[in-house]
């Protein structure tokens, strides 16, 4: 018993020790996620839900979207949100280079959201086919198959990247 | 070798001279056109497949050549019986080795080869959308974008296996998931929430990596080679260059080595992170998961500080590496090291003080140990079955020879222990960079011998396990290109662990084994 109210106090305790995330904090990148959240916010009020969609990426990029959750990102504090389905989605986010196999779930998917139906291209291979553009197998890019509203290119883009591309697409809606 | 060659030429009653030696400890064998039953029969007890592939016009005259390659426990080197088909027909082995299943079906599409009395003759990577007759590994099929069929009528749309019974109802997944992962099709059949059978599809990223590689010069591939599978770029890219180093007789210096090797750990040790996080998310228990987040995201700017890569990407070549690393940045890398077990020890010590984790994770998810053997199993998801194997030991390559690497095993085969021995392996990896970053070699980081004309095969321990690759140069170009990653062969074992498991335990189930898609689809 005794040991179990030691562990409770420490636990406790902990609550006045600086937070986890503060020692990780990259003063660069906070202020990049605050400039994000108040585009988001002039453009779709408070938060932005994004649905993502691998059409035949080589899985770095996925690895890096999940990134942005974690918590040297924790991109949700800045207003983005990862969403199951492509019915709750502002943004629909695409890797790969749409391989045939993969076309049809990709146009359902499309098909399945609600407007205003923004779509951001994430890797060399979903913006323009990488290096599989010539292959049989696959459409080469993602703006073959549905309309795309911005690219992040890169191999795979990082973090920071991608945060920059939503940045930039905030800001293009903002002009329209 | 020669003892790999009088053993099995006793027991396949052939001729020793009738063996040749390959380029990378591998010894081929060519069979006569009616003596496969009965070769297979003998292997079956002692060998294990590890891969099979198709050949065109190997041997100078118009054809094609089957290549079964065989793994025997306890020997370094590999058997690969090679077979010359008089047409397009020959038998299916895959009632003795069903892990043969996914390759002759692979062959069928690629080659337009039929396998007579196998048990499944369905269309493997090319899905509905591609036309009848097309098969594109042919040598006559030109590489180029082509038009494909967008209605499908019913009939022609894939058919699962079908379970009947009273209360038995189908639950489709996929392609599309919910969370950010790759795509695939999971069918449950399900009583109530327990799930009676699974059967997994896959091949949606399916890329043409085999046949992109064609006609291209070796360092052309090497990209390609990094493609396979993201988060696996540094094993990959490593085994396609062995199989090219060796044809070739390239010597890579020791630096090179010493480089490639911290490369194939770090990636190991983000790999596994990843696995640890993941599994503890899926258990939603994100606190738990947080400690391994930070740690893999801290080796990933280990490996843009290394390469300028945070996937190590463009920075192994053929004869070594594109570039040099400067000392200081090993010097941080050691540097970072040493305080990296404590850490990751108070991680884990988190999850192994929460009953509700270990409550989801043992006795969940159970891979029998006698299935690793037909299915080859590989990585530590055979580790974690009770099976002693791993390349690095095994089949060792590079100079992992001189480290006293050990092999953790557990014996139950669920999904603690798959947990269990990735974190044991993040250690060993630890230890094995802060042993290499202590004694750097000084001098070159790349030969620049030039490459000659052979085949070869290579095999790398990636961090899910057993890559193997097979490449024929011809005139300096790559002329078939087999690429056989440990996702492969592990991803139907997925559909034999939850078997008995409860719906909602298998996101964790699939998490312990954290295949790659990509790496599947090729």
């Amino acid at each position: 018993m005794k040991v179990y109210q030691a562990d409770m106090l420490k636990q406790f305790s902990r609550i006045f020790q600086p937070k986890l995330a503060e020692r990780y904090a990259d003063k660069d990148f906070e202020a990049l996620g605050i400039e994000l959240k108040q585009s988001i916010s002039s453009v779709f009020g408070r938060s932005l839900a994004i649905r993502e969609v691998d059409s035949g990426s080589d899985n770095a990029a996925e690895i890096e979207l999940v990134n942005l959750t974690t918590p040297y990102y924790d991109i949700e504090r800045f207003g983005v949100s990862f969403v199951a389905s492509p019915r709750h989605a502002d943004v629909l986010v695409i890797t790969g280079s749409v391989t045939h196999n993969m076309e049809i779930a990709v146009r359902k998917t499309y098909e399945a959201m609600p407007y205003p139906k923004l779509v951001v291209a994430v890797g060399d291979d979903a913006c323009d086919g990488g290096i599989w553009k010539n292959t049989y197998a696959v459409n080469g890019g993602a703006d073959r198959v549905i309309p795309v509203d911005i690219k992040i290119p890169g191999n795979p883009p990082t973090p920071r990247e991608i945060m920059l591309g939503l940045l930039a697409l905030m800001k293009s809606i903002r002009k329209k | 070798m020669n003892q790999l060659i009088s053993y099995t030429a006793g027991l396949l009653k052939l001729p020793e001279t009738s063996f040749r030696e390959g380029g990378n400890h591998e010894a081929y064998v060519t069979l006569p056109g009616e003596g496969l039953g009965e070769a297979m029969f003998r292997l079956e007890k002692e060998f294990g497949l590890a891969a099979l592939f198709c050949v065109q016009n190997f041997s100078g005259e118009e054809g094609f050549t089957l290549f079964y390659a065989f793994e025997k426990s306890g020997c370094p080197d590999m058997l690969i019986i090679q077979r010359e088909l008089a047409g397009t027909q020959t038998t299916s082995i895959a009632r003795r080795f069903p892990s043969a299943c996914w390759y002759e079906r692979e062959i069928s599409d690629g080659f337009g080869i039929e396998f007579i009395n196998a048990f499944d003759k369905r269309r493997l990577f090319l899905h509905e959308a591609y036309p009848a007759g097309f098969h594109p590994l042919l040598k006559s099929f030109r590489n180029q974008p082509m038009e494909t069929i967008k209605d499908i009528p019913p009939e022609n749309e894939y058919r699962f296996r079908e379970v009947e019974g009273e209360g038995v109802y189908q639950i489709p997944v996929g392609p599309v998931h919910a969370g950010i992962i790759e795509p695939g099709h999971f069918r449950f059949s399900v009583i109530g929430e327990t799930i009676f059978n699974l059967e997994i599809r896959m091949f949606y990223k399916h890329r043409g990596v085999e046949k992109l590689a064609e006609g291209k010069t070796p360092t052309e591939c090497v990209p390609i080679a990094e493609s396979i599978s993201g988060d696996e770029t540094a094993a990959n890219a490593t085994a396609f260059c062995i199989a090219v180093e060796k044809v070739s007789g390239i010597e890579v210096p020791p630096r090179a080595w010493q480089l490639r090797t911290v490369f194939l750990e770090l990636e190991r040790i983000y790999s596994h992170l990843g696995d640890l996080a993941g599994m503890i998310t899926d258990v939603a228990y994100p606190v738990g998961a947080s400690g391994f987040y930070i740690l893999r995201e801290e080796i990933l700017r280990q490996n843009a500080a290394l390469t300028g890569s945070r996937f190590l990407k463009d920075s192994i070549c053929i004869g070594g590496l594109k570039r040099d690393v400067a000392p200081d940045k090993l010097r941080g890398l050691s540097e970072y090291m040493t305080s990296f077990p404590a850490r990751l020890g108070r991680a884990l010590d988190l999850v192994h003080r929460s009953s509700g984790v270990i409550d989801r994770l043992d006795t969940t998810g159970v891979i029998r140990k006698e299935l690793v053997g037909p299915i080859h199993i590989t990585g530590p998801a055979a580790r974690a079955s009770g099976v002693d194997t791993d390349t690095r030991i095994d089949h060792p390559y590079g100079i992992y020879s001189r480290f006293p690497l050990t092999k953790h095993v557990r014996e139950k085969g669920d999904v603690m222990c798959r947990f269990e021995v990735k974190a044991e392996e993040i250690l060993d990896s630890v230890d094995i960079i802060s042993r290499l970053t202590g004694q750097m070699r000084q001098g070159d980081t790349c030969s620049s011998a030039g490459i000659k004309d052979g085949h070869a095969l290579s095999m790398v321990e990636a961090p899910r396990g057993q890559t193997v690759q097979w490449v024929r140069v011809k005139g300096g170009l790559v002329d078939r290109w087999k690429v056989r990653t440990a996702s492969c062969c592990n991803w139907r074992a997925i559909e034999h662990a939850v078997m008995g498991n409860i719906v909602p335990d298998f996101p964790l189930i699939n998490k312990s084994l954290n295949l790659s898609y990509a790496g599947t689809d090729l």
